[in-house]
């Protein structure tokens, strides 16, 4: 397995993939003219043509058959074209000494706040797929590449995870708040804000804090929670050193978890090592392996040993990333304690 | 013979049996004798103050039988809402959140704190006991506060305003203040209602949510409540709406019952009501007087103030012939005028 920059020939695997995510992921949307647009622009934003505000690093998983299997993406700065909105977890205090009143009360604020960071997005891989290393692999080369090229990428990295629904896609937060104002269904909504269109959500959305007192308990019991489904994403993330810092999404309310660029494990614990090719040893540990090229960008995941500043890989991982013995790779353990 | 007059400290008993009475939602009657002691106090210092224009004061009223001495009604007049704190209502917006290129028009209610009232004079403290309800008597206890304010403009603004009690159930709850306030509050209507009295709305009020309200996230049975009116508050209610009141505009933060409120120059008693000459007729009539109507009289005095209901045959630009019955309990004599207008 690799990952490595999306192409145009990869579009007919993409939409394929596309058609099988349902509901929630809103940066993959199943349309095909969208997704030809969309690689385009990732063609361009890896040959360097992109300001920082429309990059698309758009990645796939392949497989050693040339199959794509998954995707990931980062983008290089979210809400630098259109206006990038979260609610803000914030709190109204209603207190009367003398009445004895102390009522904390959470109130969502519309915010921008996070505009201007870049953004881990569309992350999926297909569900025969989801064994071994694959996911972390496809998750985690990001971080490999933007410590690579850190001064393509903001200082700090967020990501929207997939908030609480139900077995039929109803989001309980959706149901109860965003239905008032879109008069549409969450999953068109989800669908317009994939294929870019987000002027509505200005136009449609309340733009005064909202006290979720207001809210059914159900929908407040969804504020920064993530789907079941995501949890495993989302505990992965955390141990890159992401945190939840009260930011919500404003359909769902699946949390926006970030982290500070520099302080990503995957980017702080990285190195750049010289390749060399033999035998890394039974016990030897998986690491993340990037060729340090951006459009010709190959990562993969493989045993392999240091010894006295070289990474000793088989011949098969040094021919996944096209390198040869003695070429230049950046590394990092695949997780924390790996 | 039911007069209005203005209430005396000697008062203080009765009043307080007819607050006892009075519904959680009139917080200015509150059900102790100390608040009411105070505001009898304010209401004969105010009626005694010389005034050039409304300040802080407030005017109480009550409606004696002068026969018995009892008390059967009361209410009042508040110079300036809000003269030393803020006057808080909740104003009814109508966002348009419109998106031309997905075809949506969403009119969005908000409902908005604020103190759009403030300074405006304001009718409170209503309270008529069971059986004059939908009588004249009624219209005597409410519109003689127009007829005074008629005479007496300069101490009162150009605007009035009142807060109609809402709508709770017989347990004392009320769905507005469950969906709204208790959030901000953890305690009940009545509770809630009766702290009000006690001590100030403000002081409550300024505890209540700061940014604006959407309606639509409100239950049905609050969003139900808000504009509805208290059944014992519908008699107050309806002899204001037909003197012109208007309503929709403003609620109650608390209970969501109308906050009704008119220009003074517009308001039916006051542009109706004549000023005419009094005649005295000496042979009391023993028969109905034939072609007569009610009419709501008042003498147009201030600490002297009275008022009375009376069966009059009346035509503009003639002098008003009262019995000697009826200008004993106005205290007017023979040649003085009197303030009058149709029930």
């Amino acid at each position: 397995m690799i990952v490595r920059p999306v192409r145009s020939t990869d579009l007919p695997a993409l939409f394929q993939l596309a058609r099988s995510t349902g509901a929630g992921l809103t940066t993959l949307p199943a349309n095909e003219e969208r997704l030809a647009h969309r690689v385009g622009w990732a063609e361009k934003t890896f040959r360097g043509e992109a300001a920082r505000g429309d990059a698309d690093y758009l990645f796939v998983l392949e497989d050693d058959n040339g199959e794509v299997v998954g995707i990931s993406a980062v983008a290089g700065a979210v809400g630098l074209r259109e206006p990038w909105y979260n609610y803000r977890v914030g709190l109204t205090v209603s207190a009367s000494q003398e009445l004895n009143i102390h009522r904390q009360i959470p109130t969502l604020f519309l915010a921008n706040d996070l505009t201007g960071n870049s953004e881990l997005c569309s992350l999926f891989l297909r569900s025969d797929q989801r064994s071994g290393l694959n996911g972390r692999l496809l998750s985690k080369a990001r971080f490999l590449f933007i410590a690579e090229f850190r001064e393509l990428f903001g200082d700090k990295v967020i990501a929207e995870m997939r908030g609480m629904s139900d077995e039929q896609g109803r989001s309980p937060f959706w149901e109860c708040l965003g239905r008032h104002f879109f008069r549409m269904e969450f999953s068109q909504a989800d669908y317009l804000t994939g294929v870019g269109n987000k002027a509505f959500i200005a136009e449609l959305m309340p733009k005064f804090p909202l006290y979720t007192c207001f809210l059914s308990e159900d929908a407040r019991n969804t504020i920064g929670r993530v789907h079941p489904d995501t949890e495993p994403a989302l505990a992965m993330l955390k141990g890159e050193g992401f945190s939840y810092q009260g930011y919500v999404d404003i359909f769902d309310a699946g949390p926006a978890i970030e982290a500070q660029t520099a302080k990503i494990r995957a980017i702080h614990d990285s190195q750049v090592l010289v390749l060399a090719i033999g035998t890394p040893g039974d016990d030897a540990p998986r690491l993340l392996i990037h060729n340090r090229k951006r459009e010709d960008c190959r990562i993969t995941v493989a045993a392999a040993r240091l010894a006295a500043g070289t990474l000793v890989v088989d011949a098969q991982t040094a021919k996944r990333l096209q390198l040869s013995a003695g070429d230049q790779v950046r590394a990092v353990a695949v997780s924390a304690r790996g | 013979m039911l007069v209005m007059r203005p209430a005396q400290m000697a008062d203080l008993t009765e009043v307080q049996r007819l607050a006892v009475d009075s519904p959680v939602g009139v917080t200015s009657l509150p059900d102790d004798s100390g608040r009411l002691r105070e505001k009898i106090a304010a209401s004969e210092a105010s009626f005694a103050a010389e005034v050039s224009f409304n300040g802080e004061e407030s005017y109480f009223f009550v409606l004696e039988d002068s026969a018995s001495g009892r008390l059967v009604g009361c209410s009042g007049i508040v110079a300036s809402a809000g003269y030393s704190e803020p006057f808080y209502s909740f104003r009814n917006e109508t966002f348009v959140h419109n998106s031309r290129e997905l075809k949506i028009h969403n009119k969005i209610h908000v409902l908005s704190l604020c103190h759009d009232l403030t300074g405006n004079s304001l009718l409170t403290s209503f309270y008529v006991e069971q059986p004059l309800v939908n009588t004249a008597w009624s219209d005597l206890n409410s519109r003689a506060r127009l007829l005074f304010l008629a005479s007496h403009p300069e101490r009162f603004a150009d605007a009035v305003v009142v807060e109609i009690v809402g709508y709770s159930d017989d347990a004392g709850d009320s769905p507005f203040w469950d969906a709204v306030g208790r959030n901000f509050f953890d305690m009940n209507y009545t509770e809630a209602e009766r702290l009000c009295g006690l001590k100030s709305r403000t002081f409550l009020a300024e505890l209540m949510p700061h940014y604006p309200i959407y309606v639509p996230l409100l239950p049905d049975e609050a969003q139900e409540a808000m504009g509805q009116v208290h059944p014992r508050a519908q008699i107050s209610f309806d002899i204001l709406m037909r003197e012109g009141f208007e309503t929709d505009h403003y609620i109650d933060i608390f209970d969501g019952g109308p906050t009704l409120h008119a220009r003074t120059s517009g308001i039916r008693s006051i542009a109706q009501s004549r000023v005419v000459p009094v005649h005295i007729s000496s042979a009391e009539p023993r028969e109905p007087i034939k072609g007569g109507r009610p009419y709501l009289i008042s003498n147009g005095q201030l600490q002297d103030f009275r008022a009375i209901v009376a069966e009059l045959d009346w035509a503009p630009g003639k002098p008003v012939t009262l019995s000697v019955a009826a200008a004993e309990a106005l205290g007017v004599g023979e040649g003085v005028s009197v303030r009058l207008v149709a029930v």
